[in-house]
Parts: C-alpha cells; structure tokens; sequence
C-alpha cells in the first residue's frame, strides 16, 4: 500500500512540468497573436486616452512578460479565468461545456471498450479466419479517416436525405422535439457523434487487442497452461487477457486525450457546443482569454485521465508500483 | 500509395485547372453536379472550383505535410533518442523526462493555436512550410521512445562489444554500428507518423486554420460542409482522397512491421 502511494505522488509529481510547459506555450503563443487593446480597437475605433490607460492597466500590460505569466497563471489557479473579449467571464462560459465534452467523450469510450475489448479477443483467436480479415480490413478503415468527415457522411445519410436524425446541436431549443419527448430529444442528438467518436477508438483499441492477444498467446506460459490440460476459456481470459490488456490501459487513457484533444474537428461537424467548438469558434475570432482558458482546461482533463490511467496501470501490474 | 506518390509529382501538371481556379464563376458552370459535363467530372462547387482538379492540386501539398513533417519528427527524435539511451547519467534523464513531457501534451489542440496564430502573423505563401514545421515539432517524442528502446537492447549486443573493444570510439559506434541497425523500427513508426500527420493537417485546414490560397484537401472538405445541404459531391471526393492515401500509408506500415517482425510470422 505504501509503494502505491508513493507511486501515486510521483505521478502527481510528474504532472506538475507538464502543466508548467502547456501553460507558458499557451501564454506565449497568445501574447505573440497580438495584445488585447488592438482587438479591441478593431470594435471600438475611437478610445479616448484616459480608457486607453485603463485598459492598459487591466491587461498590466505596462508590466513585462514574465511578470504578466506569474499574474495569469495565479489568477488560472484561483479559478479566475479572465473576462472573453465578447462579454462575460470565461468561466462561466466554459463550465457548461466541460460537461457536454465528457458526455460524449465518456459514453463513445464506453461503448469502444465494450465492442474493441471482445472482438479484439475474438480476431486474436481467429488469427486469419475471414471473420478476422474483415474486423482488421474495417479497423484499419477506421484509423484512416479523418473523424470529422466520417461525421459529414453520416450526417448526409441520416440526416439530409433519410431525415432520420437531428444534424446540429446536442438539443433542439424548442418543440417539436425530436421522437416527441425532450429527453428522446437529447438521445436522438447523441446518436451520431457518439457512434463516430465510439467508431473510430473501436478501430485503434480492436488492433490493439489483438496484436497483443497474438503476443501474449505465442508465449510459452500460454503453452505450458494449454499442456497442462486448462480449459481454453481458462488460458484466453484468466492467463492471456490479463497481460494483454495492461497496455492498453496505457493506450486508453493516452487516446482519452487524444479523443479530448482531437474534439475540435468532430465538435464543429455537429455544431456540438463542448470545448472543442468553443476553442474553434474563439480562436477563429481570437478571443484569446477563452482560447487560453480551454487549452488550459483540456490539458488539466488530459492530465486527470492519465492519472487515472497511471492508477489503473499500477492495480494491474505489480511490477509498475515496486519500480 | 504508388499511385499517391506519383500524383504527389505529376498533380499540377495533370491537374486541369490552375490552384484554387473560380473560372466557372463567369461561365456559369458554379454547383454541377458530378459526372454530367466532361470537363468536370467530379462537379464543381458553390464558387465554380473543379472538385476533381482541386483533389489533384491539393495531393502535393497534403503530402509534402505529411512527409516533410516525418522527416523533421524523425530527425529530432532519432537525436534525442540516441542521447537519452546511449549516454548515462543526468542528460539522459532530462531528456527522457522531457520526452515524457512532450508526450502527455494534448497536441492537437496547441497545434491548432500555433497554426492559427503563425499562419496569421506571418505573411501569406507560408502556410504550408509553417504547418509542416508545427506538426514536425510536435512529432517527435514517440520516434525518441522507440529510438531510445532500440539502442538500449542493441548497444548489448556482442557486436558492439566486439566493436569497442576494437578501440572504436563512442561517437562511431553510434552512428556506424548502433544507428544502422535500429532504422526497421524506426521505418515503420515514421510510416504510421506520415499517416497521422495527414490527418492532422486536413483538420487544420478544415478548421480554416490554414492557409486559404493554397489548395489542400482539408480546405476543399471545408468548402463542401459549408453547402452539406446541396452539395454532397463536394464532401465526398475529397474524403475519399484522404481515406486512401491514408489507408495506403497504413497499410505500409503494417505490412513493413509484419515483414520486419519474425516473431509474428507463422
């Protein structure tokens, strides 16, 4: 217990440059777009030299860089995001969106665990069977398609010539609902993105699986159990899955961001109001407080994921927590 | 793929209309659909662009993204790679530790902040080398893993025991004896990186993230969500494009690692 322990501080130790370099990119990359005043004089042309000064004084930018970093970055730690160039502050902005971005990011990694993890399995013990030839021709289909576009094609079919399903949005804003209730409403506007999102991570967990099914079932342990009479099931599940699974535990939680951080694409084919089409939309108008904020607020998101997956990793194999 | 590569060189010369061409705009051939004029086999879109020619003057660049930025990924990574598994000791740690770092990036996301900022600030025409160099960048850290793992396992190995106790000094035996013989891995991973690295230049561009004055696939895909409602030719052709190079650059990769791995034959 106590090595878990001291296995979980050292990750959460780890996490600490990484937040440290994603916050000076961010900083940097956005100071560099421009400051804020010549945004804003793009709106309001004429600034008299007393709100000058005032703006000058509330972005501090008579301080210098580093100064203005240590400032910003403070202020991100006690929750106080700063104020969108369009009104509001962006906290209270993006707090709503976090909660659509996990929806769908959860529930399409539900689903892929649930269909990858038993046809990996069963293409790695029908290793060539036409079964399996068709799994891997599909999965390799699968990583080869830009997300967004599989979304378009979907939304063509379903919706612009069948009219089966909403395109846009994650609800509709006023009747008729979609199947008549507004909570088949919602259903029915989670439908698409999810089955692309669960899709595409089905493709890349299946191959996984199955190369290390293939691995794992090649090692003489395996062929030791199998001399000593154990059922197959015994072998597949109990022996083999045990050591082909750890990895990609790994893989999972690293393509957790992944997906999180690859949410811009998908996001805006379905006009999905998450983190991804938020960070689009701003950064296509740069309103740089709210793109600072998100890219911070995914990189935290990424960083809890991979904790979870550091954990997860440690419960499974015991030779990570006494390294 | 051969057949990708080969329009990668010959696409502006079969291409039937210069880069990003509105010529339809006068003639009144804007919104056709495909396969009913000849001079516009695949149609053409709101503005009067040829669907078709615009897939082939966009294959050049998707794949100079694709390729350039491997090669830069590749290069860096190889390097730091080497030291972090060659050298003992505290700059091989560091180094290690910041490939740990540069690993747990969310990179998609400060690649598009890069490529919107850089592409803006600096003046049009550079789009895409910009590009190129972002996704080159940000590449590297899993080529340095591999890279690294490789020489951990060769630098054992008898021959370049035999070699040092030849006299041979650090600096040959890295790059002579241990470098050589750690590229099939290497092959294969920066095939799959080609891959990667195209899909992430098409959602650049269809983010509009890009630069507009040059012909990419993402841009066209863009153009075609824009007009979903009419205009399906638009979306579809040039996914299909991406699909396929992609597929192709996959399928490499998957068939060099079964080729270069003996424990997975049968």
């Amino acid at each position: 217990m106590a090595s878990l322990l001291t296995y979980l501080l050292r990750r959460i130790l780890f996490m600490i440059p990484v937040f440290i370099a994603v916050s000076v990119i961010t900083f940097l990359i956005t100071n560099a777009a421009g400051d804020p005043i010549k945004l804003i004089r793009l709106s309001f042309k004429t600034l008299t030299p007393t709100q000058l000064q005032q703006l000058i004084s509330f972005y501090h930018l008579d301080q210098p860089l580093y100064a203005r970093y240590f400032q910003w970055l403070g202020e991100f730690l006690t929750g106080n995001l700063g104020i969108s160039l369009q009104g509001g502050t962006v906290a209270d902005k993006i707090v709503p969106w976090i909660g659509t971005t996990l929806e769908l990011q959860l529930l399409a990694l539900v689903f892929s665990l649930g269909i990858g993890i038993p046809v990996g399995i069963y293409s790695a013990k029908h290793q060539y069977s036409k079964s399996d030839v068709a799994v891997t021709s599909t999965a390799i289909f699968g990583v080869s398609m830009p997300t967004f576009w599989l979304g378009i094609m979907l939304i063509l079919i379903f919706s612009v010539y069948l009219h089966w399903l909403p395109s846009f949005g994650f609800i509709s804003p006023y009747p008729p609902y979609w199947w008549g209730n507004y909570y088949l409403d919602a259903i029915a506007h989670l439908i698409l993105p999810v089955l692309v999102l669960t899709f595409v991570s089905v493709a890349t967990i299946v191959r996984l699986i199955r190369a290390n099914m293939l691995e794992v079932l090649r090692q003489d342990y395996v062929l030791a159990a199998r001399a000593s009479g154990l059922k197959e099931s015994t072998i597949t599940f109990r022996y083999a899955l045990k050591n082909a699974v750890t990895p990609v535990v790994t893989i999972v939680g690293l393509s957790f961001g992944f997906l999180l951080a690859g949410a811009p694409g998908l996001e805006t084919t379905f006009t999905w109001p998450g983190l991804g089409y938020a960070f689009v939309l701003a950064a296509t108008v740069l309103d740089l407080p709210v793109v600072q904020g998100i890219t911070m607020i995914i990189t935290l998101l990424v960083l809890i994921a991979n904790l979870g997956t550091d954990l997860m990793y440690a419960y499974l194999d015991p030779r990570v927590r006494l390294s | 793929m051969g057949f990708f590569v080969f329009l990668m060189v010959f696409g502006f010369f079969l291409a039937p209309y210069p880069v990003r061409d509105f010529g339809c705009l006068y003639q009144g051939c804007t919104n056709l659909p495909p396969f009913t004029d000849w001079a516009h086999p695949l149609g053409t879109e709101n503005s009067g662009i040829d669907v078709y020619s615009e897939i082939l003057n966009g294959t050049p660049n998707d794949l100079f993204v694709g390729i350039g930025a491997t090669v830069i990924s590749v290069a860096i990574g190889v390097l730091v790679g080497a030291i972090a598994g060659y050298g003992r000791g505290f700059s091989s740690a560091i180094l290690l530790g910041f490939t740990q770092v540069f690993l747990t990036l969310p990179v998609l996301i400060i690649i598009l902040l890069f490529a919107r900022v850089f592409v803006l600030l600096v003046a049009g025409g550079f789009g895409l080398p910009l590009i190129t160099l972002i996704l080159g960048v940000f590449g590297w850290p899993t080529i340095a893993l591999v890279a690294r793992g490789e020489i951990l396992r060769i630098r054992e190995l008898e021959f370049v025991q035999a070699a040092r106790a030849l006299g041979a000094g650090n600096r040959r035996i890295l790059f002579r004896h241990i470098v050589p013989n750690m590229l099939s891995p290497i092959i294969v991973i920066s095939t799959l990186l080609i891959a990667g690295n195209i899909l992430t230049e098409v959602i650049i561009s269809f983010l509009g993230f890009g630069d507009p004055n040059t012909s990419t696939w993402g841009l066209l895909l863009q153009e075609g969500f824009a007009y979903i409602r009419t205009e399906w030719w638009v979306s579809l052709f040039p996914g299909l494009a991406v699909v396929f190079c992609v597929l192709g650059f996959n399928l490499m990769g998957d068939g060099l690692s079964d080729a270069l791995n003996p424990r997975l034959r049968e």
